[in-house]
């Protein structure tokens, strides 16, 4: 299914296949910032999230053909930037990144509120830092992106009960974080 | 086992309405969804950097059959050196004196379960090429190429426990080279492109 405005995207995949290199423009602006966000949120890194997502949208789009079913244009770009993190990550630790480089808050003003929401939100990205990739993975898609368990198989590929048992891990994890900080 | 009462997770997985559970329990949940909402804030990314940057990519022309033919030609790749222990144990001999040869630590004795890879790669501007993978945990530094003729083929032999690895190399001590044209390649639904070496026990 397609988000946000038309033409959906089964129409927008036939015009690129048809030879409208262009069209894939819609792609990009329609996916980009969920896609964005998270990488980021995986990765820890804006800088490398960037690099995930271009990679991943270049490799769509030379493999747009093999994309079964154009309607869940969605859920297929969401797995190919799975495996594009998982890839990065494997080569280093999300560890190693300094949250610095996470994004900033919207609203960063000056306030005491917007402080608090700061140091929250370092908070739970220490905490889903601390995660294993998958179930920093499945958290993200389940709670962050909103994806469906049913959507989140087709993404990751794995049973519907084992994301289930790493989102519930993940939960107790953060929520555990939260309590101490409380 | 979970830590925490099962009833949270089925407020949040929308199988239980928040009104149904104690208030502590909707404490909970509450905390958890205000957390998922921080990190729903979107990223700052410059505007329209990353479509400008992924169409540029797209619109370059395909290169001809000739043009990828000669990228394949001049392409670093690893050639991958398989001693089975069927073969006899003159043509152990003889990759052993060639390792011997080509190394400067006076050649690789194989422990039994160990083979050797060796790894060439063509890197003509280069000032240094190592080579990294599931073997050495992609650490960049840890196994050097040499160039000793200076004619920017750069090789590598290394003795290494029988299995699959994947590997790239690493120019210059930050230009990762993936061998996008290599036969064998881990192609897992587009995420990876990780050539990989294959290495099978000398002695078994």
């Amino acid at each position: 299914m397609g988000v946000r405005g038309t033409p959906p995207d089964a129409e927008v995949v036939a015009l690129v296949l048809a030879g409208d290199t262009e069209a894939f423009g819609v792609v990009i602006r329609r996916y980009e910032a969920g896609l964005l966000r998270f990488a980021t949120r995986m990765l820890g890194s804006r800088d490398a999230a960037a690099d995930a997502v271009a990679e991943s949208f270049v490799r769509a789009y030379r493999h747009l053909a093999s994309c079964r079913e154009p309607a869940r244009l969605r859920t297929w770009l969401y797995r190919i930037v799975t495996n594009r993190c998982k890839s990065h990550l494997v080569r280093r630790s999300v560890a190693e990144v300094p949250l610095d480089d996470a994004p900033p808050l919207a609203d960063s003003a000056d306030t005491e509120a917007a402080l608090e929401r700061a140091d929250l939100l370092q908070l739970v990205e220490r905490a889903l830092a601390d995660l294993s990739p998958d179930k920093r993975e499945a958290f993200v898609l389940k709670h962050v992106e909103g994806l469906s368990y049913e959507e989140m198989a087709a993404v990751t590929g794995e049973r519907i009960p084992t994301l289930k048992m790493r989102v519930h891990r993940a939960r107790e994890a953060l929520l555990k974080a939260l309590e101490d900080h409380a | 086992m979970s830590t925490i009462d099962p009833r949270i997770h089925q407020v949040l997985d929308g199988e239980l309405a928040a009104d149904a559970v104690p208030s502590e329990l909707r404490r909970a949940v509450v905390r958890l969804a205000a957390a998922a909402d921080l990190l729903a804030a979107p990223p700052a990314f410059p505007a329209a950097s990353l479509e400008s940057r992924v169409m540029a990519e797209i619109r370059r022309p395909v290169p001809s059959r000739a043009r990828r033919l000669m990228r394949w030609l001049v392409t670093p790749r690893a050639i991958i050196l398989r001693v089975r222990p069927a073969w006899s144990v003159a043509f152990a001999a003889v990759v052993a004196a060639l390792t011997l040869f080509t190394a400067d630590d006076g050649g690789p004795e194989l422990a039994e379960h160990e083979g050797i890879a060796q790894f060439v790669g063509r890197f003509p501007e280069a000032q240094s090429v190592h080579v990294v993978g599931t073997f050495n945990d992609w650490r960049p530094g840890s196994i050097a190429l040499e160039d000793q003729d200076h004619d920017g083929v750069w090789r590598a032999t290394v003795v290494l426990p029988a299995g699959t690895y994947e590997y790239m190399f690493v120019v210059d001590g930050e230009r990762w080279v993936p061998d996008h044209l290599a036969e064998r390649l881990v192609a897992d639904d587009f995420g990876r492109e990780n050539s990989v070496v294959i290495v099978r026990a000398a002695r078994r």
